[in-house]
């Protein structure tokens, strides 16, 4: 089982170059990038629709030959393509993400400072969604096809089908203080004067720049983890062993809370390795609809001011977690479920 | 004689005829599924309920039909540039009484139609009897949107599943089917596309490429067939070790038969499991991206489109609220039909002993 992980591990680098690969030709290859972007600028804004395709041809553009070098030197796109994917992989390994165009600053810097307030929010919102969906699951498979289980599956419904964000942006509208009530702030992670307040204040201001958002999340994972659980129960509650424990008299709370539980648990447990690109994947459009200051916001402004070194840099460390996550809860499940046996 | 044909006919009921019995026995999802069917299809005439264009117009004793061609102002001697307004035009004969006539649509506004000339204050505008669900901040009607919205959403979410689900069942059946090699080198194809995170990459193409709805399509299409090629895969390494199959073989049957007429039939369950829930997701995805900004390009009528707008400013609640009534509502009835295709296809019976 060691050579298995040691295995996965190695196989960590094959993917993660294929995966940088894409991006990166995707990035460099289709037009529309910053030098574009750039020259769009030059001109005078305005009627830059043609610009797409007329780089290299000067001959009705007004900008000077050295100009267009210097700036094509600045982005990197004076040499061949494969080149220019071996110079920020090989200063990727030695941990040099390069600079951001916009921020002027390295890129990591960057990462680092917004890193905290997606975990902080990440965090936050898987402990609450585990705390709530795994005993509404056992909940609702115990009583299956009672009153509670028929009106619970509405939540279930209502999660499936509505996106978190966009349950985010209904609560805003609602709580926001627009047309109806004023509860809640509009955005960001806490407020303006937040340094200048007492501590107690300080508490009050987080935690109220918090519900809403982590309302969102939990919305977003909130009905799968539940009819994951659900099932999970219900099918170990008509296994045999489950039988044999009634047959031998034991009650039904000890049967269901201590011998079918814990095997219900395992596909659950597995689940926490994917947290962390989970807590990815979710957070651009959340950040986005609370103006968080966040990653997922970080990477939504990279891809419109064509910040490519930010771009790449967020793609490189949510892949990376992803690769991880999926490793981590591979070691979990075995661990477990002491039948599983990789190879 | 007759009766002995119906008898037969029940006997040798297939399979999927029984499934689809066993799908119309479960209300929900059967009544959602004529629903989003009915609804489809009016779609594709929706000009006929809400639309800007009359129907029929009687003007000097002659009829026109503007819903199928067009006509100028002038051709109804209104004074505008452009095409003819037919709810003026309306209101005109009847002031002037003189037997012409307009038969409009139920709704009479259009999804593109700026009705700037036609309101007092600015917009966006909240619902009133005039614009029963407002207007936008660009003076459009939302209710047109979102009415025009839903057949742009749900052809999107069609064909991306498709065309998906194609590509991920060829790949999932060469692996399966071959194994070995091929199944390798295409399971580390598919472990990095299916590590890429997939909204993300897609926002970076569209936003250089500012996509129309077939170049959207075709985006979200080579992100998202992935998921379908596991179940696949197991499908047909499971099929592929089974008695009929063998004896396929035996008879001499090319590996092209064996994979689509043998084998492919009988691993259709996940395929069809699996669609409805593609579909909502594709929705969603359609929704945020065009919430992003990343999304199909103006002026089409979006879902997502007017979310954005309304996030802009808290006051304008019509602008979040409908839409996502609108969304709610299309996707709940899938995941009802998703459900019930589910149970139909795929029952599971548990027993419990208390």
């Amino acid at each position: 089982m060691t050579s298995y992980f040691i295995r996965r591990f190695l196989l960590i680098i094959p993917t993660f170059i294929g995966i940088t690969l894409i991006t990166f030709l995707i990035l460099q290859v289709v037009p529309g990038g910053p030098l574009e972007m750039e020259l769009m600028k030059l001109r005078g804004g305005g009627q830059g629709g043609e610009v797409n395709s007329s780089i290299g041809n000067s001959g009705n553009i007004n900008i000077p030959e050295s100009a267009l070098k210097e700036m094509k030197e600045f982005y990197g796109f004076d040499k061949p393509i494969l080149i220019r994917y071996f110079d920020w992989l090989s200063n990727l390994v030695r941990f040099n993400f390069g600079k951001s165009y916009t921020y002027a600053e390295p890129v990591w810097d960057i990462i680092v400072s917004r890193f905290n307030v997606s975990i902080y929010f990440g965090l936050i919102s898987f402990i609450l969604t585990y705390l709530i969906c795994v005993p509404l699951g056992v909940l609702k498979a115990v009583k299956n096809g009672s009153k509670f289980d028929f009106f619970s599956s509405f939540m279930v419904f209502l999660g499936y089908s509505t996106p978190g964000w966009a349950f985010g942006a209904l609560m805003l509208i609602l709580f926001g203080g627009g047309s109806f009530w004023n509860v809640f702030p509009l955005s960001g992670f806490r407020s303006e004067d937040f340094d200048s307040m007492n501590f107690f204040q300080q508490i009050f201001d987080q935690l109220h720049h918090t519900i809403l958002p982590v309302i969102a999340y939990v919305i977003g994972n909130f009905a799968t983890l539940t009819i994951l659980t659900k099932n999970s129960v219900i099918e170990n509650l008509s296994q045999d062993y489950v039988k044999t424990a009634f047959a031998k008299g034991l009650s039904e709370k000890r049967v269901i809370f201590y011998h079918a539980l814990r095997n219900s648990l395992i596909p659950i447990v597995t689940g926490i390795g994917g947290f962390l690109g989970l807590i990815m994947a979710g957070s651009m459009l959340i950040e986005k609809v609370f103006n968080i200051q966040g990653m997922g916001l970080l990477a939504f402004n990279s891809i419109i001011n064509r910040d490519y070194p930010v771009t790449m840099g967020i793609l490189v460390i949510t892949s990376f977690l992803m690769l991880i996550g999926n490793i981590f809860s591979d070691m979990i499940y075995a661990w477990a479920d002491p039948r599983i046996r990789f190879k | 004689m007759k009766k002995e044909n119906k008898n037969k006919k029940q006997v040798s009921v297939s399979i999927l005829k029984k499934r689809w019995r066993k799908f119309k026995t479960i209300k929900r999802g059967y009544y959602s599924f004529l629903i989003i069917i009915f609804l489809y299809l009016i779609s594709f005439i929706l000009p006929l309920f809400i639309g800007r264009s009359a129907l029929i117009v009687k003007y000097n004793d002659k009829l026109y039909f503007p819903i199928f061609t067009y006509h100028a102002a002038s051709d109804f001697s209104q004074n505008i540039p452009g095409e003819a307004n037919y709810r003026l035009l309306k209101k005109q004969f009847k002031d002037e009484n003189g037997g012409n006539w307009v038969l409009l649509p139920l709704y009479p506004y259009g999804p593109n139609e700026n009705l700037l000339d036609e309101t007092e204050s600015n917009p966006p505008h909240s619902p009133s009897l005039q614009h029963i669900l407002g207007t936008d901040t660009s003076c459009r009607d939302v209710f047109a949107r979102l009415a025009y919205g839903f057949n742009v959403s749900i052809s999107f979410a069609l064909s991306v599943t498709f065309f998906a689900f194609l590509i991920g069942v060829i790949i999932g059946a060469l692996q399966g089917f071959f194994g070995g090699i091929v199944d390798i080198v295409l399971h580390r194809l598919i472990e990095i596309w299916a590590t890429l995170p997939i909204l993300y990459v897609i926002i970076i193409v569209s936003s250089l490429l500012v996509p129309n709805f077939f170049l959207l399509c075709l985006i979200m299409t080579l992100f998202s067939w992935v998921g379908i090629t596991f179940y696949i895969r197991g499908e047909f390494y499971r099929e592929k070790s089974k008695d009929y199959v063998s004896a396929a073989v035996a008879m001499g049957a090319p590996n092209r038969k064996l994979i689509f007429s043998h084998i492919l039939p009988n691993s259709l369950t996940p395929i069809i499991s699996f669609a409805p829930f593609a579909i909502v997701g594709n929705i969603a995805s359609l929704v945020s991206l065009d919430f992003l900004g990343f999304g199909l390009p103006p002026p089409t009528p979006s879902w997502g489109q007017l979310i954005q707008q309304g996030m802009t400013n808290i006051e304008y609640w019509w602008l979040v609220a409908f839409p996502l009534t609108v969304q709610f509502l299309t996707l709940i009835a899938i995941v009802f039909i998703g459900e019930a295709v589910r149970e139909a296809f795929d029952p599971k019976v548990y027993s419990r002993l208390r």
